[in-house]
């Protein structure tokens, strides 16, 4: 549930163009994406185009225009991540869910997304689950956590 | 009053108004640099990477667009040593590659020298020249397209892929683009393209003197600067 409202997060920032990362970024925070809609008051109350408000939406993959699954599954394709074999991983979630990055499943339960480096890059491969770690992954290692997660889902937990 | 500067451009030394760019004293005096995204009512975001031109400053030279480095005094600057010419063949080799389906294109590429294409063709109907996104936004201050998305993805759309209600309709953003008029023999298929240098007759005298402008017919079709002046 969203702790804060578009109108609350607007709050004290009105016809500031230079705020609009700040406001999209909060946006992200409070919905988990920034719906057409939202960017539409964006542009209203902060006076920037909505063509720049897409623009900058879009350019920036920590913005997600669309809502993410119950569970992100967020690859790492770094350097250091692509060497040891992130491609594998990526092919693995996208096969295993019949997904392409940056889209959800079906059933609302996955999202993959990749990310250019995590910072932690000795203990690559690196996948976040929800924002948790795993380090060292490897195709066999993500397909029982999709597995376990899948599992987890519709047992009700 | 409008202040000058001198400039030298191979070996000429040009007056040129402060504040204009290096591309436009070069055009204005005769100089020949090819160049693509330049529109000279629009403002420069050095798109195309064409204009280089080696830039040389105590000794060392730089390698950079003419379209976005304004004039100094005392600047050195040169626009066709052997090394700007290849990295210029080579740009619109891959521009060519990209975006076949474009007279203006192919006419570039011919200008630079270019003889055969060896990368895979794309076929894309767009370059990301900018020209479209800037005239839309700088002289209609319309707004209603820019660059969406980043790296590979990155496209020229509306907000959120719909014309918007602001959107003048005053076509313009279509009359600047590169892609709009096709090779004179007609579009190219996927699979079937190939590099025109039909026009290559008319390149008798540019070839001789790459350097100079020589009001070369192809100019027209990739709408040059010296036309518009
Ligand atoms: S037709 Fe619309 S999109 Fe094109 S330049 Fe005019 S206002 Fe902009
Ligand atoms: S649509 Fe045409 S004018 Fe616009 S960026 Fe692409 S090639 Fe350039
Ligand atoms: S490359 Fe993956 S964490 Fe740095
Ligand atoms: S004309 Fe200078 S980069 Fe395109």
């Amino acid at each position: 549930m969203p702790s804060q409202t578009l109108e609350q997060i607007l709050e004290g920032r009105r016809s500031q163009p230079n705020q609009l990362i700040e406001v999209l970024q909060d946006i992200q925070a409070n919905y988990g994406y920034i719906s057409e809609e939202a960017m539409q008051v964006v542009s209203k109350g902060l006076g920037v185009p909505v063509m720049e408000v897409y623009r900058v939406a879009s350019f920036y993959t920590a913005f997600r225009l669309k809502p993410s699954g119950k569970n992100v599954l967020t690859m790492c394709m770094g350097t250091a991540c692509h060497v040891r074999g992130a491609r594998l991983l990526l092919d693995q979630a996208t096969g295993q869910l019949g997904v392409k990055p940056r889209e959800v499943t079906p059933d609302g339960l996955f999202s993959i997304d990749h990310v250019n480096c995590l910072g932690a890059c000795a203990l690559g491969p690196i996948v976040t689950e929800n924002g948790t770690y795993h380090h060292h992954m490897t195709p066999g290692k993500l397909r029982k956590l999709i597995g376990t997660l899948s599992h987890q889902a519709v047992e009700g937990k | 009053m409008l202040q000058h500067v001198n400039v030298n451009i191979d070996g000429a030394n040009i007056r040129a108004v402060r504040g204009t760019s290096v591309l436009d004293a070069a055009i204005e005096y005769g100089i020949c640099i090819p160049h693509l995204c330049h529109v000279p009512y629009l403002p420069d975001i050095g798109a195309c990477r064409l204009c280089i031109v080696e830039h040389v400053v105590n000794g060392r030279s730089n390698v950079t667009t003419s379209c976005t480095l304004n004039v100094e005094e005392g600047m050195v600057i040169l626009t066709n040593t052997d090394k700007i010419r290849q990295l210029r063949r080579n740009l619109a080799e891959l521009l060519v590659a990209q975006a076949p389906n474009s007279r203006a294109i192919q006419d570039i590429a011919l200008r630079c020298g270019v003889k055969e294409v060896r990368y895979p063709f794309r076929n894309e109907d767009c370059v990301l020249c900018g020209r479209c996104v800037r005239v839309c936004t700088e002289v209609w201050r319309a707004r209603a397209i820019g660059f969406v998305g980043r790296g590979k993805e990155r496209h020229v759309d509306y907000p959120f892929g719909i014309r918007p209600e602001f959107c003048k309709q005053c076509g313009n953003c279509v009359q600047v683009c590169p892609m709009t008029i096709p090779p004179c023999d007609g579009p190219m298929k996927p699979g079937e393209e190939y590099l025109c240098g039909k026009c290559e007759s008319q390149l008798m005298l540019a070839d001789e003197t790459p350097d100079h402008c020589v009001w070369c017919k192809l100019g027209e079709g990739f709408t040059c600067g010296r036309y518009v002046q």
